[in-house]
């Protein structure tokens, strides 16, 4: 029987056998991109080809420490947010987008070594059913499969899934590494699309998370004139207890919060057409109204007036969700988030347009040097 | 951003371990097959002492040829990594005929390889294709809808088209493999839309809109996709446990795969031994089989590369390789006549 070790070597073979011998299509059709798209993807692969499900988001957070500008420093707090300061004096603002994404909690393994799983975030089961699996732990991550159901249980909704990891009893799982509390995913790409569109599994908030890091990198930082405090936060998928945290630190001292965080957008053939339909491609989107905030208008009106006076595109808009920056109203602090338009949000098949990116990182940028 | 439940602890009921194709299913699948490896009932990987023991022994004959599993294990992934959709087999024919130098394609589309001479004339086959998708529509804002090949005689489990939702797919246009996704309703949207009872249907090909970003039909044609463009989940070959490999037909590929094998290691065969890749075996008749019986028969004896698979016709369809090593020996052996 092979340990675990043993099988992540050869799950490594297996992609690379694949990624070798696979008539499969390239992954980035990149040839004729701008550089402004080129360093999006740049940027936004390897964040979205790390794993991090709520309470488990350290291979994301070190991979954004990774991409900070070298003169950024960084702290991360004892809720796991991690946090780099800019600039001096008041008014502070706050920007924040969300390391984690949705995913399963091992929280037991049965006689016959299957694993039983707890959800992390809101999403479609049915998604997950029979499909890879990935058990994330610290010596590396475990190939296993999500469970098919029985054949006789015809509806769209599956019951609470299960992996199996191939052990066949609950001592050789254990053997292998596999023990409660682990987090398990599915393996995931990111993959271009035709254009400038791509698609992957946990855009949200990957996306956001990017466009913080690529801000940065373009920030000028002698045209602040107050301290901008970029923060990439924990567990927002589960309750936006990492926001809640940095909330708590800060209390009163910011005047504004931007959550930089998903517009989930209705630009689908499936989709109602009531509310969100702010296609994809069309610049970041002024998320006014969403399940947890309200943006008063007149901070709308002005978050409009930045994005014209430096000829970056935005649309506006509401949507459902919650997000990051409505932890902070209870202490005065205003949200005003700023979003990006996702197709098929929490599915392992969101696709983006690269072009909204550019646009979320220029915005971002902007509201810091001149808002 | 987040949406929909927060922490909801799973509870298992109802969920049967061999899934929506159950075993039974499967031995029923394969009963036509005579060269099969012999499971007891319920789907179990483990070697017994005894077992071993056998192997032991099987590996201390002479006459068997040597083969290695680390070949094995490869063209298994690489079979399983390809799309052969029934009647659309071309690029996995033309793959197969490039593995074997002075193998042939015939009209209907079987590759073939013809091993010794004199009689008796026998035949292996092994069938390469699977249920899958073509293109059926463009539609003006450059989504495409899908049309499902196969399954007839073999219909596919009612939860088959639902491995498509809100998955990654490769569409197979003349220009080359095409990356797209099937849209699903995201989660947040849904959010208090539906009453407590609401019907809860599965997901069939007739919802399954594909995005390969295209803003245009034009776009989408622009990139070489045309009406009956093969479709596929896109595949992404796992192993897992003790040399498990789970992925779309994984059964059929890794039995496919043991016969590649089985011929890679030289067998010095009895009389004539016609090996054939067959085609279309999924769709109707059976073409592929029966053009082979009927262009280079008759055969004294006809066998079928065959696996015993765990969560058959789902993306994660199970073989275990260790069967896959002891059907080469046993493929060998036939062809040897021993």
């Amino acid at each position: 029987m092979a340990d675990g070790r043993t099988v992540r070597r050869a799950v490594g073979d297996v992609l690379l056998a694949v990624c070798l011998l696979s008539a499969g299509p390239p992954d980035r059709l990149s040839a004729q991109d701008s550089t402004r798209i080129a360093e999006a993807q740049a940027v936004l692969a390897p964040l979205v080809e790390s794993y991090g499900v709520s309470g488990a988001e350290g291979p994301v957070r070190e991979a954004v420490k990774r991409l900070l500008p070298s003169w950024a420093k960084s702290e991360t707090d004892t809720a796991g947010n991690l946090w780099v300061r800019v600039g001096q004096g008041s008014p502070v603002v706050v920007v924040i987008a969300h390391l984690d994404e949705i995913g399963f909690r091992v929280t037991g393994i049965r006689d016959d070594g299957t694993l039983e799983l707890e959800t992390r975030g809101g999403f479609i089961s049915s998604l997950f059913e029979a499909k890879p699996a990935l058990v994330h732990t610290d010596q590396g991550d475990i190939a296993g499969v999500f469970l098919p159901r029985d054949s006789g249980f015809t509806r769209h909704t599956p019951p609470p899934l299960r992996v199996d990891v191939g052990a066949g009893s609950r001592a050789k799982a254990m053997a292998r590494g596999v023990s409660a509390g682990q987090t398990v995913t599915m393996p995931k790409q990111y993959v271009r699309l035709s254009g400038t569109r791509a698609t992957g599994r946990s855009f949200d908030d990957r996306v956001g998370a990017t466009a913080q890091l690529i801000a940065l990198r373009r920030l000028d930082r002698a045209a602040l004139k107050h301290q901008v405090i970029f923060i990439w936060s924990v567990r927002e998928e589960i309750g936006l207890e990492g926001a809640a945290a940095a909330a708590a630190a800060l209390a009163t001292t910011p005047r504004r919060v931007h959550a930089i965080d998903t517009f989930v957008s209705a630009d689908s053939p499936i989709e109602l057409p009531n509310f969100a339909v702010t296609p994809i491609g069309r610049g970041a989107v002024a998320r006014a109204l969403d399940n947890s905030s309200i943006t008063p208008p007149a901070y709308v009106d002005s978050l409009v007036q930045v994005a014209r006076a430096r000829g970056v595109a935005l649309q506006v808009g509401t949507t459902n969700g919650g997000n990051d920056g409505s932890e902070f109203t209870p202490y005065g602090v205003v949200d005003v988030p700023i979003g990006w338009p996702l197709r098929y949000s929490h599915s392992p098949a969101e696709v983006i347009d690269l072009k909204d990116v550019v646009s979320l990182a220029d915005m971002i940028r902007a509201v810091a040097e001149t808002w | 951003m987040i949406g929909g439940k927060r922490g909801v602890r799973s509870r298992h009921i109802g969920s049967h371990p061999e899934g929506w194709a159950r075993y039974d299913t499967v031995q029923k699948h394969t009963r036509e097959y005579t060269l099969q490896r012999r499971v007891a009932p319920g789907p179990s990987f483990r070697m017994g002492k005894t077992a071993a023991a056998f192997l032991l022994l099987l590996s201390a004959l002479p006459p068997v040829r040597l083969f290695a599993q680390g070949d094995l294990d490869r063209l298994a992934l690489r079979f399983a990594s390809m799309t052969a959709v029934t009647g659309l087999e071309q690029a996995m024919v033309d793959s197969l005929r490039a593995l074997f130098p002075g193998s042939t394609r015939d009209h209907v589309g079987n590759v073939t390889l013809t091993l010794g001479q004199g009689s008796p004339k026998r035949l292996f086959t092994c069938p390469l294709d699977e249920v899958g998708y073509v293109v059926g529509n463009i539609l003006p804002d450059g989504f495409l809808l899908l049309r499902r090949v196969g399954g007839t005689g073999r219909t596919a489990s009612p939860l088959f088209d639902q491995q498509l939702e809100g998955h990654r797919v490769t569409v197979f246009g003349a220009r080359g493999a095409v990356p797209g996704v099937v849209a699903v309703k995201s989660t947040h949207l849904t959010r208090g839309r539906s009453a407590p009872g609401t019907p809860d249907p599965v997901f069939t090909v007739d919802n399954a809109y594909v995005d390969v970003g295209a803003t245009s039909a034009a776009e989408a044609q622009g990139l070489g996709i045309a009406v009956l463009a093969p479709v596929s989940l896109a595949k992404r070959p796992q192993l897992y446990g003790e040399r498990l490999l789970a992925a779309p037909v994984a059964g059929r590929r890794a039995a496919c795969a043991a016969l590649a094998a089985a011929v890679q290691a030289k067998p010095k065969v009895k009389g004539t031994v016609v090996v054939a890749f067959t085609v279309q075996s999924l769709y109707t008749s059976n073409a592929g089989l029966a053009s082979v019986k009927a262009l280079l028969g008759p055969f004294d004896d006809i066998k079928t590369a065959a696996l015993p698979a765990r969560y058959a016709d789902t993306a994660v369809e199970t073989v275990a390789l260790a069967d896959a090593d002891r059907l080469v020996r046993e493929i060998l052996q036939w062809m040897e006549g021993r």
